[in-house]
Protein backbone atom coordinates (compact mmCIF):
# COMPACT_ATOMS: atom_id res chain seq x y z
CA UNK A 1 0.00 0.00 0.00
CA UNK A 2 1.37 3.36 -0.70
CA UNK A 3 0.32 6.09 1.79
CA UNK A 4 0.34 9.97 0.55
CA UNK A 5 -0.06 12.58 3.59
CA UNK A 6 -0.36 15.93 1.87
CA UNK A 7 -1.93 19.06 2.56
CA UNK A 8 -2.23 20.22 -0.88
CA UNK A 9 -5.37 18.73 -2.58
CA UNK A 10 -3.59 18.91 -6.11
CA UNK A 11 -0.99 17.64 -5.24
CA UNK A 12 -2.35 14.52 -3.01
CA UNK A 13 -4.29 14.47 -6.37
CA UNK A 14 -2.07 14.23 -8.63
CA UNK A 15 0.46 11.60 -6.98
CA UNK A 16 -2.28 9.52 -6.40
CA UNK A 17 -3.08 9.89 -10.44
CA UNK A 18 0.91 8.97 -10.97
CA UNK A 19 0.76 5.68 -8.66
CA UNK A 20 -2.88 4.47 -9.36
CA UNK A 21 -2.31 4.53 -12.94
CA UNK A 22 0.37 2.51 -12.45
CA UNK A 23 -2.02 0.23 -10.74
CA UNK A 24 -0.80 0.73 -7.62
CA UNK A 25 -2.88 0.51 -4.00
CA UNK A 26 -2.86 4.39 -2.76
CA UNK A 27 -4.49 5.95 0.49
CA UNK A 28 -4.54 9.57 0.63
CA UNK A 29 -4.69 11.71 4.00
CA UNK A 30 -4.85 15.74 4.28
CA UNK A 31 -3.01 15.39 7.51
CA UNK A 32 -0.79 13.71 9.82
CA UNK A 33 -3.79 13.34 12.90
CA UNK A 34 -5.81 12.19 9.64
CA UNK A 35 -3.43 8.84 9.68
CA UNK A 36 -2.81 8.73 12.68
CA UNK A 37 -6.80 8.21 13.84
CA UNK A 38 -7.47 6.01 11.01
CA UNK A 39 -4.66 3.45 10.23
CA UNK A 40 -1.41 2.45 11.05
CA UNK A 41 1.09 1.42 8.50
CA UNK A 42 2.36 -2.51 7.57
CA UNK A 43 5.97 -2.54 7.10
CA UNK A 44 5.92 -3.43 3.55
CA UNK A 45 3.45 0.19 3.03
CA UNK A 46 5.43 3.20 1.41
CA UNK A 47 4.38 6.39 2.99
CA UNK A 48 4.73 9.59 0.99
CA UNK A 49 4.83 11.97 3.59
CA UNK A 50 4.74 15.59 3.06
CA UNK A 51 7.15 17.48 5.28
CA UNK A 52 5.58 20.60 5.79
CA UNK A 53 2.04 19.70 6.62
CA UNK A 54 0.30 22.16 8.84
CA UNK A 55 -0.63 20.98 12.51
CA UNK A 56 1.71 18.04 13.02
CA UNK A 57 4.71 18.06 10.81
CA UNK A 58 5.55 15.83 8.36
CA UNK A 59 9.25 15.00 10.36
CA UNK A 60 6.75 14.66 13.74
CA UNK A 61 4.42 11.93 12.02
CA UNK A 62 7.58 10.22 10.83
CA UNK A 63 9.20 10.26 14.53
CA UNK A 64 6.10 9.07 15.84
CA UNK A 65 5.59 6.33 14.08
CA UNK A 66 9.09 5.23 14.70
CA UNK A 67 8.62 5.41 18.49
CA UNK A 68 5.37 3.55 17.57
CA UNK A 69 7.42 0.81 16.32
CA UNK A 70 5.78 0.90 13.27
CA UNK A 71 8.57 0.65 10.69
CA UNK A 72 6.99 1.73 6.88
CA UNK A 73 9.40 2.89 4.18
CA UNK A 74 9.25 6.65 4.05
CA UNK A 75 9.58 8.89 1.93
CA UNK A 76 9.34 12.45 2.55
CA UNK A 77 8.88 15.72 -0.23
CA UNK A 78 9.61 19.11 0.46
CA UNK A 79 9.33 22.12 -1.20
CA UNK A 80 12.01 24.32 1.23
CA UNK A 81 15.37 24.62 1.03
CA UNK A 82 17.92 21.81 1.90
CA UNK A 83 18.78 23.43 4.95
CA UNK A 84 15.09 23.89 6.42
CA UNK A 85 14.70 19.75 4.93
CA UNK A 86 18.19 19.06 7.14
CA UNK A 87 16.75 20.34 9.78
CA UNK A 88 13.37 19.13 9.61
CA UNK A 89 14.67 15.41 9.21
CA UNK A 90 17.38 15.29 11.87
CA UNK A 91 17.70 12.63 13.44
CA UNK A 92 15.60 10.05 10.87
CA UNK A 93 16.83 7.28 9.73
CA UNK A 94 16.56 6.38 6.46
CA UNK A 95 14.93 8.70 4.90
CA UNK A 96 14.72 9.60 0.96
CA UNK A 97 13.90 12.89 -0.30
CA UNK A 98 11.76 14.45 -2.75
CA UNK A 99 12.26 17.89 -3.37
CA UNK A 100 9.32 19.90 -4.83
CA UNK A 101 8.86 20.97 -7.97
CA UNK A 102 9.57 17.05 -8.92
CA UNK A 103 13.11 17.01 -11.40
CA UNK A 104 12.75 13.55 -12.21
CA UNK A 105 10.05 10.85 -12.55
CA UNK A 106 8.70 10.43 -9.49
CA UNK A 107 7.14 6.98 -9.69
CA UNK A 108 10.42 5.47 -10.33
CA UNK A 109 11.84 7.14 -7.18
CA UNK A 110 9.12 6.09 -4.78
CA UNK A 111 8.86 2.62 -6.32
CA UNK A 112 12.84 2.20 -6.57
CA UNK B 1 59.46 99.40 1.58
CA UNK B 2 61.08 100.54 4.71
CA UNK B 3 63.75 98.43 6.94
CA UNK B 4 60.37 98.87 9.99
CA UNK B 5 57.64 97.90 7.64
CA UNK B 6 59.48 94.80 6.79
CA UNK B 7 59.26 93.59 9.92
CA UNK B 8 55.82 95.08 10.80
CA UNK B 9 55.04 92.74 7.53
CA UNK B 10 56.63 89.82 9.14
CA UNK B 11 55.81 89.91 12.36
CA UNK B 12 51.79 90.62 11.30
CA UNK B 13 52.43 87.61 9.03
CA UNK B 14 53.66 85.46 12.19
CA UNK B 15 50.41 86.29 13.65
CA UNK B 16 48.35 85.50 11.19
CA UNK B 17 49.97 82.03 10.17
CA UNK B 18 49.61 81.06 13.89
CA UNK B 19 46.20 82.35 13.96
CA UNK B 20 45.73 79.69 11.24
CA UNK B 21 47.61 77.07 12.75
CA UNK B 22 44.93 77.01 16.27
CA UNK B 23 41.46 78.23 13.87
CA UNK B 24 39.32 74.58 13.86
CA UNK B 25 38.34 74.58 10.98
CA UNK B 26 40.60 74.25 7.63
CA UNK B 27 41.56 77.43 5.60
CA UNK B 28 42.83 78.03 2.72
CA UNK B 29 43.19 81.08 0.26
CA UNK B 30 43.64 80.87 -3.13
CA UNK B 31 44.74 83.65 -5.65
CA UNK B 32 42.50 84.50 -9.33
CA UNK B 33 43.88 81.55 -11.37
CA UNK B 34 43.12 78.76 -8.08
CA UNK B 35 46.53 78.48 -7.01
CA UNK B 36 46.41 77.84 -3.34
CA UNK B 37 48.63 80.45 -1.61
CA UNK B 38 47.90 79.78 2.59
CA UNK B 39 46.76 75.92 3.48
CA UNK B 40 46.64 75.61 7.27
CA UNK B 41 47.47 72.91 10.01
CA UNK B 42 44.13 71.66 9.63
CA UNK B 43 43.87 71.50 6.07
CA UNK B 44 46.98 69.48 6.19
CA UNK B 45 44.71 66.30 8.49
CA UNK B 46 41.92 66.78 6.65
CA UNK B 47 43.68 66.55 2.84
CA UNK B 48 47.43 64.93 4.06
CA UNK B 49 49.25 66.86 2.21
CA UNK B 50 51.69 69.37 3.91
CA UNK B 51 51.06 73.64 3.52
CA UNK B 52 54.45 72.67 1.30
CA UNK B 53 53.48 70.54 -0.91
CA UNK B 54 50.01 72.38 -1.08
CA UNK B 55 51.11 76.18 -1.75
CA UNK B 56 51.22 77.00 -5.45
CA UNK B 57 49.32 73.89 -6.73
CA UNK B 58 46.00 74.65 -8.28
CA UNK B 59 42.85 73.83 -5.19
CA UNK B 60 41.42 71.01 -7.59
CA UNK B 61 44.10 69.36 -5.97
CA UNK B 62 41.90 68.64 -2.75
CA UNK B 63 38.49 68.01 -4.82
CA UNK B 64 37.32 65.43 -6.43
CA UNK B 65 38.61 65.00 -10.10
CA UNK B 66 34.66 65.67 -11.31
CA UNK B 67 35.09 68.80 -9.38
CA UNK B 68 37.89 70.05 -9.95
CA UNK B 69 37.95 70.05 -13.83
CA UNK B 70 35.22 72.46 -13.91
CA UNK B 71 36.30 74.69 -10.80
CA UNK B 72 38.36 76.90 -13.18
CA UNK B 73 35.62 77.40 -15.93
CA UNK B 74 33.27 78.55 -12.86
CA UNK B 75 36.16 80.69 -11.53
CA UNK B 76 36.66 82.51 -14.75
CA UNK B 77 32.66 82.53 -15.01
CA UNK B 78 32.56 84.44 -11.85
CA UNK B 79 35.34 86.73 -12.92
CA UNK B 80 33.76 87.21 -16.66
CA UNK B 81 29.82 87.92 -15.08
CA UNK B 82 30.55 88.53 -10.96
CA UNK B 83 27.49 86.18 -10.48
CA UNK B 84 28.09 84.64 -7.08
CA UNK B 85 27.19 81.13 -6.74
CA UNK B 86 29.05 80.34 -3.56
CA UNK B 87 30.72 83.37 -2.17
CA UNK B 88 29.26 84.63 1.12
CA UNK B 89 26.89 82.25 1.21
CA UNK B 90 28.76 78.75 1.88
CA UNK B 91 27.48 75.33 0.74
CA UNK B 92 28.11 71.51 1.22
CA UNK B 93 30.66 70.20 -1.09
CA UNK B 94 32.94 67.29 -1.26
CA UNK B 95 37.16 67.04 -0.97
CA UNK B 96 39.32 64.54 -1.64
CA UNK B 97 42.00 63.51 0.85
CA UNK B 98 45.63 62.44 -1.08
CA UNK B 99 44.29 58.73 -0.74
CA UNK B 100 41.05 59.29 -2.43
CA UNK B 101 39.03 59.46 0.04
CA UNK B 102 36.22 61.58 -0.91
CA UNK B 103 34.19 63.14 2.33
CA UNK B 104 31.91 66.09 3.00
CA UNK B 105 33.14 69.65 3.48
CA UNK B 106 30.92 72.61 4.96
CA UNK B 107 32.62 75.50 2.82
CA UNK B 108 32.59 79.49 3.57
CA UNK B 109 33.88 81.72 0.99
CA UNK B 110 35.44 84.82 1.61
CA UNK B 111 36.66 87.86 -1.56
CA UNK B 112 39.23 89.87 -0.60
CA UNK B 113 40.51 92.51 -2.76
CA UNK B 114 44.58 92.64 -2.51
CA UNK B 115 47.45 94.29 -4.84
CA UNK B 116 48.56 91.28 -6.12
CA UNK B 117 44.75 90.60 -7.30
CA UNK B 118 41.40 88.97 -6.13
CA UNK B 119 41.90 86.28 -3.27
CA UNK B 120 39.49 84.27 -2.03
CA UNK B 121 39.50 82.70 1.71
CA UNK B 122 38.06 79.49 1.74
CA UNK B 123 37.22 78.64 5.62
CA UNK B 124 36.22 74.35 5.68
CA UNK B 125 34.81 72.28 8.14
CA UNK B 126 34.45 68.45 8.04
CA UNK B 127 31.19 66.85 8.25
CA UNK B 128 31.93 63.52 8.77
CA UNK B 129 31.32 63.88 12.45
CA UNK B 130 28.02 65.43 12.02
CA UNK B 131 26.86 63.56 9.53
CA UNK B 132 27.41 60.17 11.36
CA UNK B 133 25.33 61.80 14.15
CA UNK B 134 22.54 62.56 11.66
CA UNK B 135 22.85 59.00 9.88
CA UNK B 136 22.80 57.54 13.24
CA UNK B 137 19.38 59.72 13.84
CA UNK B 138 18.05 59.03 10.77
CA UNK B 139 19.38 55.39 10.82
CA UNK B 140 16.69 54.45 14.13
CA UNK B 141 14.45 56.46 12.61
CA UNK B 142 14.07 54.41 9.00
CA UNK B 143 14.81 51.01 11.02
CA UNK B 144 11.48 50.16 11.48
CA UNK B 145 10.30 51.38 7.81
CA UNK B 146 13.14 49.87 6.04
CA UNK B 147 13.02 46.75 8.06
CA UNK B 148 9.54 46.41 6.55
CA UNK B 149 10.43 46.92 3.16
CA UNK B 150 13.42 45.00 3.00
CA UNK B 151 11.35 41.72 4.30
CA UNK B 152 8.97 42.62 2.11
CA UNK B 153 10.64 41.80 -0.96
CA UNK B 154 12.30 38.92 0.99
CA UNK B 155 9.22 37.23 1.99
CA UNK B 156 7.64 38.10 -1.60
CA UNK B 157 9.94 35.97 -2.80
CA UNK B 158 9.68 33.11 -1.09
CA UNK B 159 6.17 33.51 -0.71
CA UNK B 160 6.25 33.24 -4.33
CA UNK B 161 8.48 30.10 -4.43
CA UNK B 162 6.41 28.25 -1.95
CA UNK B 163 3.07 29.17 -3.62
CA UNK B 164 4.46 28.18 -7.37
CA UNK B 165 5.77 25.11 -5.65
CA UNK B 166 2.93 23.22 -5.36
CA UNK B 167 1.01 23.28 -8.69
CA UNK B 168 4.20 23.45 -10.21
CA UNK B 169 4.90 19.85 -8.81
CA UNK B 170 1.37 18.86 -9.21
CA UNK B 171 1.90 19.73 -13.10
CA UNK B 172 4.63 17.93 -13.60
CA UNK B 173 3.02 15.01 -11.49
CA UNK B 174 -0.05 14.80 -13.71
CA UNK B 175 2.07 14.84 -17.05
CA UNK B 176 3.99 11.93 -15.69
CA UNK B 177 1.02 10.13 -14.87
CA UNK B 178 -0.37 10.63 -18.25
CA UNK B 179 2.82 10.37 -20.16
CA UNK B 180 2.79 6.94 -18.39
CA UNK B 181 -0.35 5.96 -19.57
CA UNK B 182 -0.04 6.88 -23.53
CA UNK B 183 3.31 5.23 -23.13
CA UNK B 184 1.28 2.12 -21.79
CA UNK B 185 -1.95 2.35 -24.36
CA UNK B 186 0.78 2.33 -27.11
CA UNK B 187 2.53 -0.44 -26.57
CA UNK B 188 -0.94 -2.38 -26.10
CA UNK B 189 -2.23 -0.45 -29.32
CA UNK B 190 -5.11 0.79 -27.62
CA UNK B 191 -6.61 4.20 -27.89
CA UNK B 192 -5.80 7.09 -25.05
CA UNK B 193 -8.78 6.47 -22.67
CA UNK B 194 -10.87 9.61 -21.43
CA UNK B 195 -9.21 8.99 -18.05
CA UNK B 196 -5.64 10.43 -19.77
CA UNK B 197 -7.86 13.39 -20.66
CA UNK B 198 -9.49 14.27 -17.12
CA UNK B 199 -5.11 14.03 -16.09
CA UNK B 200 -4.61 16.57 -18.98
CA UNK B 201 -7.24 19.02 -18.12
CA UNK B 202 -6.03 19.22 -14.38
CA UNK B 203 -3.09 19.61 -15.76
CA UNK B 204 -4.06 22.60 -17.07
CA UNK B 205 -5.98 23.92 -14.40
CA UNK B 206 -2.44 23.44 -12.16
CA UNK B 207 -0.45 25.75 -14.89
CA UNK B 208 -3.29 28.31 -14.76
CA UNK B 209 -2.90 28.26 -10.98
CA UNK B 210 0.42 28.84 -11.42
CA UNK B 211 0.19 32.07 -13.91
CA UNK B 212 -2.12 33.42 -11.66
CA UNK B 213 0.20 33.44 -9.17
CA UNK B 214 2.48 35.53 -11.74
CA UNK B 215 0.02 37.94 -12.23
CA UNK B 216 -0.84 38.63 -9.30
CA UNK B 217 2.86 39.40 -8.62
CA UNK B 218 2.93 41.28 -11.87
CA UNK B 219 0.22 43.19 -10.49
CA UNK B 220 1.78 43.90 -7.01
CA UNK B 221 5.10 45.73 -8.92
CA UNK B 222 3.18 47.00 -12.06
CA UNK B 223 -0.54 47.90 -11.32
CA UNK B 224 0.32 50.24 -7.74
CA UNK B 225 0.38 53.50 -8.68
CA UNK B 226 3.86 55.12 -7.94
CA UNK B 227 4.24 58.06 -5.78
CA UNK B 228 6.27 60.34 -8.01
CA UNK B 229 7.71 63.03 -7.28
CA UNK B 230 10.83 64.89 -8.74
CA UNK B 231 13.93 64.25 -6.17
CA UNK B 232 17.32 64.46 -6.18
CA UNK B 233 18.47 60.86 -6.96
CA UNK B 234 21.86 61.83 -4.90
CA UNK B 235 19.49 61.89 -1.86
CA UNK B 236 17.41 58.79 -2.60
CA UNK B 237 20.18 56.81 -3.22
CA UNK B 238 22.43 58.36 0.18
CA UNK B 239 19.27 57.23 2.22
CA UNK B 240 19.12 53.73 0.30
CA UNK B 241 23.25 53.69 1.52
CA UNK B 242 22.32 54.84 5.28
CA UNK B 243 19.81 52.17 5.46
CA UNK B 244 21.92 49.60 3.77
CA UNK B 245 24.72 50.67 6.15
CA UNK B 246 22.59 49.79 9.38
CA UNK B 247 21.03 46.30 7.86
CA UNK B 248 24.57 45.44 7.54
CA UNK B 249 26.07 47.09 10.78
CA UNK B 250 29.51 44.97 12.15
CA UNK B 251 29.64 44.33 8.01
CA UNK B 252 33.51 44.47 6.81
CA UNK B 253 32.48 46.02 3.08
CA UNK B 254 33.71 49.81 2.16
CA UNK B 255 30.95 51.93 0.86
CA UNK B 256 32.87 54.12 -1.76
CA UNK B 257 30.40 56.90 -2.47
CA UNK B 258 31.25 58.62 -6.10
CA UNK B 259 28.61 61.52 -7.08
CA UNK B 260 28.50 64.41 -8.24
CA UNK B 261 28.03 68.06 -6.58
CA UNK B 262 24.93 68.89 -8.95
CA UNK B 263 21.67 67.20 -8.14
CA UNK B 264 20.13 65.07 -10.20
CA UNK B 265 17.20 65.05 -10.73
CA UNK B 266 14.49 62.77 -11.51
CA UNK B 267 10.88 62.29 -11.37
CA UNK B 268 10.37 58.90 -9.25
CA UNK B 269 8.85 56.85 -6.49
CA UNK B 270 11.54 56.99 -3.89
CA UNK B 271 10.69 53.90 -1.77
CA UNK B 272 10.52 51.63 -4.82
CA UNK B 273 14.15 53.47 -6.44
CA UNK B 274 15.45 52.42 -2.75
CA UNK B 275 13.82 48.81 -2.75
CA UNK B 276 15.78 48.13 -5.98
CA UNK B 277 19.13 49.88 -4.69
CA UNK B 278 18.67 48.11 -0.90
CA UNK B 279 18.44 45.07 -3.46
CA UNK B 280 21.55 45.49 -5.69
CA UNK B 281 23.59 46.75 -2.23
CA UNK B 282 22.74 43.57 -0.32
CA UNK B 283 23.55 41.33 -3.17
CA UNK B 284 26.94 43.21 -4.17
CA UNK B 285 27.64 43.43 0.00
CA UNK B 286 27.14 39.58 -0.04
CA UNK B 287 29.34 38.89 -3.07
CA UNK B 288 32.19 41.74 -2.15
CA UNK B 289 32.43 40.34 1.37
CA UNK B 290 33.80 37.17 -0.13
CA UNK B 291 36.27 39.01 -2.15
CA UNK B 292 39.81 40.29 -1.29
CA UNK B 293 39.52 43.62 -1.44
CA UNK B 294 35.91 44.15 0.29
CA UNK B 295 34.58 47.15 -1.39
CA UNK B 296 31.05 48.25 -3.08
CA UNK B 297 31.37 51.30 -4.95
CA UNK B 298 28.28 53.22 -5.54
CA UNK B 299 28.29 55.78 -8.58
CA UNK B 300 25.86 58.77 -10.29
CA UNK B 301 26.06 59.98 -13.39
CA UNK B 302 23.84 61.36 -15.63
CA UNK B 303 23.81 62.50 -19.34
CA UNK B 304 21.23 65.06 -21.05
CA UNK B 305 18.44 62.23 -20.96
CA UNK B 306 19.43 59.77 -18.13
CA UNK B 307 20.48 59.31 -14.70
CA UNK B 308 22.47 56.52 -13.85
CA UNK B 309 23.43 54.94 -10.21
CA UNK B 310 26.13 51.79 -10.71
CA UNK B 311 26.85 49.46 -7.91
CA UNK B 312 29.63 47.44 -8.68
CA UNK B 313 31.51 45.07 -6.27
CA UNK B 314 35.26 44.10 -5.69
CA UNK B 315 33.68 40.52 -6.47
CA UNK B 316 34.86 38.30 -9.06
CA UNK B 317 32.23 39.45 -11.98
CA UNK B 318 29.98 36.23 -13.29
CA UNK B 319 30.22 34.94 -16.26
CA UNK B 320 28.20 35.32 -19.81
CA UNK B 321 25.92 32.63 -19.16
CA UNK B 322 25.07 33.51 -15.15
CA UNK B 323 24.89 37.22 -17.11
CA UNK B 324 21.72 35.60 -19.42
CA UNK B 325 19.65 34.13 -16.76
CA UNK B 326 20.23 36.74 -14.43
CA UNK B 327 16.74 38.53 -14.76
CA UNK B 328 14.95 35.31 -14.94
CA UNK B 329 12.36 35.17 -12.41
CA UNK B 330 13.94 32.26 -9.95
CA UNK B 331 17.05 31.91 -11.36
CA UNK B 332 20.01 32.77 -8.37
CA UNK B 333 23.70 31.45 -8.07
CA UNK B 334 23.13 32.19 -4.21
CA UNK B 335 20.81 30.63 -1.20
CA UNK B 336 19.25 34.25 -1.03
CA UNK B 337 16.61 34.34 -4.14
CA UNK B 338 18.88 37.26 -6.11
CA UNK B 339 17.23 36.32 -9.42
CA UNK B 340 13.82 37.37 -7.98
CA UNK B 341 14.92 40.43 -6.76
CA UNK B 342 16.14 41.67 -9.97
CA UNK B 343 13.26 40.93 -12.02
CA UNK B 344 10.87 42.82 -9.68
CA UNK B 345 13.59 45.25 -9.80
CA UNK B 346 14.04 45.54 -13.37
CA UNK B 347 10.08 45.51 -13.87
CA UNK B 348 10.28 48.63 -11.49
CA UNK B 349 12.92 50.55 -13.30
CA UNK B 350 11.18 49.92 -16.20
CA UNK B 351 7.75 51.30 -15.35
CA UNK B 352 9.79 54.47 -14.28
CA UNK B 353 10.59 54.69 -17.99
CA UNK B 354 14.08 53.24 -17.07
CA UNK B 355 15.74 50.13 -16.80
CA UNK B 356 18.46 48.20 -15.08
CA UNK B 357 21.39 46.49 -16.95
CA UNK B 358 24.06 44.26 -15.57
CA UNK B 359 27.96 44.76 -16.96
CA UNK B 360 29.28 41.22 -15.83
CA UNK B 361 32.70 41.83 -15.78
CA UNK B 362 35.46 39.19 -15.14
CA UNK B 363 39.06 38.82 -15.52
CA UNK B 364 39.42 40.98 -12.26
CA UNK B 365 36.08 43.06 -12.51
CA UNK B 366 33.26 42.85 -9.94
CA UNK B 367 29.97 43.15 -11.39
CA UNK B 368 28.02 46.22 -12.20
CA UNK B 369 24.72 46.88 -12.02
CA UNK B 370 22.91 49.79 -13.52
CA UNK B 371 19.98 51.58 -13.12
CA UNK B 372 18.88 54.02 -15.50
CA UNK B 373 15.91 56.17 -15.18
CA UNK B 374 14.95 59.45 -17.45
CA UNK B 375 16.15 63.08 -16.55
CA UNK B 376 13.39 65.46 -15.12
CA UNK B 377 13.35 68.25 -17.44
CA UNK B 378 12.47 71.15 -16.13
CA UNK B 379 12.61 74.58 -18.10
CA UNK B 380 15.94 75.80 -16.77
CA UNK B 381 18.79 73.67 -15.91
CA UNK B 382 20.65 74.89 -12.60
CA UNK B 383 24.56 74.30 -11.97
CA UNK B 384 25.63 73.96 -8.89
CA UNK B 385 29.57 73.84 -8.17
CA UNK B 386 32.45 75.21 -5.39
CA UNK B 387 33.01 78.17 -7.64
Amino acid sequence: MYIIVEDDPSVADALESLLSGAGLPVRVFASAEEFIHSASPAPDDTMIVDLGLPGMSGGELVRHLEKAGATPKVIAISGTSSRTIARETEGLADVKILRKPPAADWLEAITA
Amino acid sequence: MGELEDRRTAVSEARFESLLDTAADGVIVIDETGRMLVFNKICEQLFGYTSQEAIGQNVSLIMPPEFSVSHDRFMNNYHRTGERRIIGIGREVSGMHRDGTVFPLELSVGEAKTADGRQYIGVLRDLRSRRAVEQRVSQLQAQVVHMTRLSAMDEMGAAMAHELNQPLTALLLYLQAVARQVRACHADAKPPSDKMLDVLDKAVLEAERASHIVQRMRQMVEKRDPERATVDLREVVNEALDLSEFVAQGATVTIRRVFGMTPIQVDADATQIQQILLNLLRNAREVAKESEERWVKVSIGSDDRSAFVSVTDSGPGFSEDVGKSLFRTFSTTKKSGMGLGLAISRAIAQNHGGDLMADPGGNGQGATFTLMLPMHHSDEAEEDTWG
